[in-house]
């Protein structure tokens, strides 16, 4: 039923410049080995190119990365909650100015701070919280914990001036819209207005307007994938979001993912970090799963849950579920990376851009390792 | 645990694996929410017959005036639209006019729309307050040349639709009697939702301990409330002179047409009394509606949050994809489950060969279809329902 036949070409074309790059923990087919108690983290895929990134900037990356690892390890070492741990490692991201989440977050088109985030627990009954179009929260995951656990708010998604209210009557802490603006963003931000998007809606794997006849998508991926083989950045417009799963003692898997969403998004524009199944996925008993890349196409293949659909019934291993998503995304033209890891601890953290900021700690050993680009 | 009965409305379905599936041609299905209808006044009448005349000949409309697009080798894109427009505009279900109220009396409207072409188009639209119809909205966004985004919400949607020149109203115009009732009504009896302490939401270590998905206290609070005899919760927003609308619904529509292309969509108001700024189902590709021509087309209705934590409507295209079964046993399965846990759901879902099933685990659904092969339309409310 899969379209497999039509796509194999592009598929080897897409697998050979575009390799699915990948971090994997060994995976034993017989008896599941426990590792135990895992965080995997990521901080945003996307078009950074080495020579751009100095020596200095990549270790502050780098650092930034590791503290969160070792927040996350902290909790998850003493016993501690999945769900703490991921959202103490979000939180440091989403401080941190470097991250496109929380401080550091890119600008809307009208230049204002738009941010997002959902976290979700594996448990039988997929506990989740979500939030969107904030602007004064500072830790936008904290808000989506409280929606999660909060017995008055019998809902899993809160947007707008409500949510802030919610925040607010709930005492998260809350800040002026200015305590989000980095120079950096609101520098990407100008370069980006006016540019616009070289092949409009092309460039998101959309063929042109005959697009309702099938082939035509066919055509015009092509085009879309030829950009990426040269390396170049066809939207001039960074993405970037920061997640992060665990599993924990118990055998509870959790996963938080938080953004700013796309630079010069339009304003009022709900990206895929909030939407349970797209962004985020959490499942004991398959995986758990952030994703960062382009946003519209993760809501558009719901990602996240395809990976688990694709362990549920193909009894895929989460590596293979996992590299099987990306893959596909390749061959529609969809930059995405995703982190994911089973209540085993068996992690995978593919992607199909130039690099995506990621780690993983154990609390075997709890030594935190952080990677950028594919051959870190 | 007992599994509740699950009500199907399912035309024979052809054997797909051995020889060339048989086409139906061009198909419409729609459905006007799912949730607590009852049958019985308070005390003991039935509900007046023209009540059920006016729910029925609305769905009639809708389906007519979709099926009048699909006939004419129209997309089933438009033919979707045309039919949530109907109901959208009927003030007699909860999406457009006619829509419930948040707990502090506004109305907050919200869709979605999806085509089933490999590139998997999809629009999105929430917490709306002016736009007069929220699925003519995520279509515009859906289809707009200049724009790649997926979803939009608030202020930023409204300024859209504004630039658009589509139609805007004054909040006020969503307003309708019966719904403000049950708005006043529902209010101090929603209460906290207990449902989350025993789920084991609130974080204690027994949150592994219900591995086995046994979740006794809130199944026998939901079965409670399906009991015949329990007139208690019944009569919460009921109004002497209404049978108790759900307090849920939500209208949705799915299609296929002579290119074999699927689309879906789904408009709602939410949920009586919900927090303001809370987002449903509805608008949330994958939950509320999906669509993908190689598997099916699906508008799903129920407890949104149960809807957006079991990912609803891509669960059943995910069952067909990789388990190979029929939209009918894709859609059941999924029902399934969120009977298990306890929750209200209805489904309508079809293939790309007009194959379809409609599927609900409450005491009634707003449903109804139509082929373009006969032009009947065929509109139900209550499980034993049957064509006048």
């Amino acid at each position: 039923m899969t379209k497999t036949g039509c796509f194999t070409s592009l598929q080897l074309l897409a697998k050979r410049l575009l390799p699915c790059t990948k971090q994997t923990s060994t995976h034993n087919d017989n008896k599941p080995i426990n590792h135990g108690p895992t965080l995997v983290i990521h901080g945003g895929a996307g078009a950074i190119l080495k020579k751009n990134l100095t020596d200095e900037k990549r270790l502050e990356y780098i650092q930034a990365l590791k503290e969160a690892l070792n927040i996350g390890y902290n909790i998850l070492e003493k016993g501690g909650r999945a769900v703490d741990a991921v959202e103490a490692a979000v939180r440091i991201m989403e401080d941190s100015p470097l991250f496109n989440a929380g401080k550091g977050s890119v600008f809307t088109l009208s230049g204002k701070n738009e941010l997002e985030s959902s976290i979700m627990l594996g448990t039988p009954s997929h506990p989740a919280g979500a939030t969107t179009l904030l602007h004064t929260v500072k830790n936008p995951i904290t808000l989506a914990k409280t929606v999660l656990f909060d017995p008055e708010v019998p809902h899993v998604f809160l947007g707008g001036e409500e949510a802030e209210k919610y925040a607010r009557e709930q005492g998260l802490e809350t800040v002026d819209p200015c305590y989000f603006w980095t120079e950096a963003r609101w520098k990407q931000h100008l370069e980006g207005l006016g540019k616009g998007r070289t092949k409009g809606r092309e460039a998101e794997g959309y063929p042109n307007e005959n697009w309702i006849n099938g082939s035509e998508a066919e055509k015009n991926i092509l085009h879309y994938d030829a950009g990426i083989r040269k390396g170049e950045c066809i939207d001039p417009n960074p993405m970037g979001t920061v997640g992060a799963v665990a599993v924990d003692y118990d055998g509870v898997i959790a996963v938080a993912t938080s953004t700013g969403g796309r630079n010069n998004k339009k304003d009022g524009r709900i990206g895929d970090t909030p939407l349970i199944g797209c962004g985020t996925w959490a499942d004991n008993e398959t995986c758990g799963v952030s994703g960062t890349g382009n946003g519209e196409f993760f809501i558009r293949y719901v990602i996240a849950k395809e990976v688990a659909s694709r362990m549920e019934y193909l009894n895929e291993s989460v590596e293979l579920a996992a590299s099987a998503v990306i893959n596909r995304m390749s061959n529609v033209g969809g930059e995405a990376g995703v982190i994911a890891l089973d209540k085993y601890g068996n992690f995978a953290m593919p992607f199909n851009t130039q690099a995506m900021f990621r780690g993983f700690i154990r609390v075997s050993d709890g030594i935190p390792h952080a990677y950028i680009f594919p051959d870190d | 645990m007992t599994k509740t009965s699950c009500f199907s409305h399912v035309l024979p379905h052809s054997k797909q694996a051995a020889r060339k599936p048989v086409n139906h041609g061009p198909t419409l299905l729609i459905h006007g929410g799912a949730g607590k209808i009852v049958k019985k006044r308070i005390p003991c009448e039935e509900i007046p017959d023209d009540q059920k005349k006016e729910y029925l000949q609305a769905m009639k409309e809708a389906l007519k005036v979709g099926c009048d697009i699909l006939k004419r080798g129209g997309r089933a894109v438009d033919a979707v639209e045309a039919a949530i427009r109907v109901m959208e505009d009927c003030p007699l279900y909860n999406a457009g006019k006619g829509a419930v109220f948040t707990r502090s009396g506004k109305n907050e409207l919200e869709s979605s729309i999806m085509i089933g072409t490999p590139s998997h188009p999809a629009g999105a639209v929430t917490l709306l307050r002016t736009v007069k119809n929220p699925v003519v909205l995520a279509k515009t966004l859906m289809l707009d040349p200049d724009n790649y985004q997926v979803f939009l919400g608030g202020e930023g949607a409204e300024e859209y639709a504004k630039e658009k020149g589509l139609e805007l109203v004054d909040p006020s115009y969503f307003w309708t009697e019966a719904r403000w009732k049950e708005h006043l009504e529902g209010l101090g009896n929603e209460g906290k939702d207990e449902g989350k302490k025993r789920d084991g939401c609130c974080g204690d270590k027994s949150e592994s301990d219900n591995a086995d998905n046994s979740l006794p206290s809130y199944d026998d609070a939901v079965n409670e409330r399906r009991t015949e005899n329990n007139t208690k919760r019944e009569l919460v927003g009921s109004n002497g002179d209404w049978f108790y609308m759900n307090s849920m619904g939500t209208v949705g529509a799915v299609a296929v047409d002579f290119d074999g292309v699927i689309a879906a969509a789904t408009s709602t108001g939410g949920k009586n009394n919900k927090s303001d700024g809370r987002i449903g189902d509805s608008p949330l590709i994958g939950c509320g509606t999906w669509a993908d021509n190689e598997t099916c087309g699906v508008s799903g209705t129920g407890e949104g949050e149960f809807l957006i934590r079991y990912t609803l409507a891509r669960g059943i295209a995910s069952r067909m994809e990789h388990l190979n079964e029929t939209v009918e046993q894709a859609t059941s399965a999924m029902i399934d489950l969120l009977s298990k846990v306890g929750t209200e759901a209805g489904v309508v879902a079809l293939d790309k060969y007009g194959n379809f099933t409609i599927q609900y685990n409450t005491s009634g659904m707003f449903r109804g279809f139509i082929r373009v092969s006969d032009e009947i339309p065929h509109a139900y409310i209550f499980p034993d329902d049957v064509d006048d």
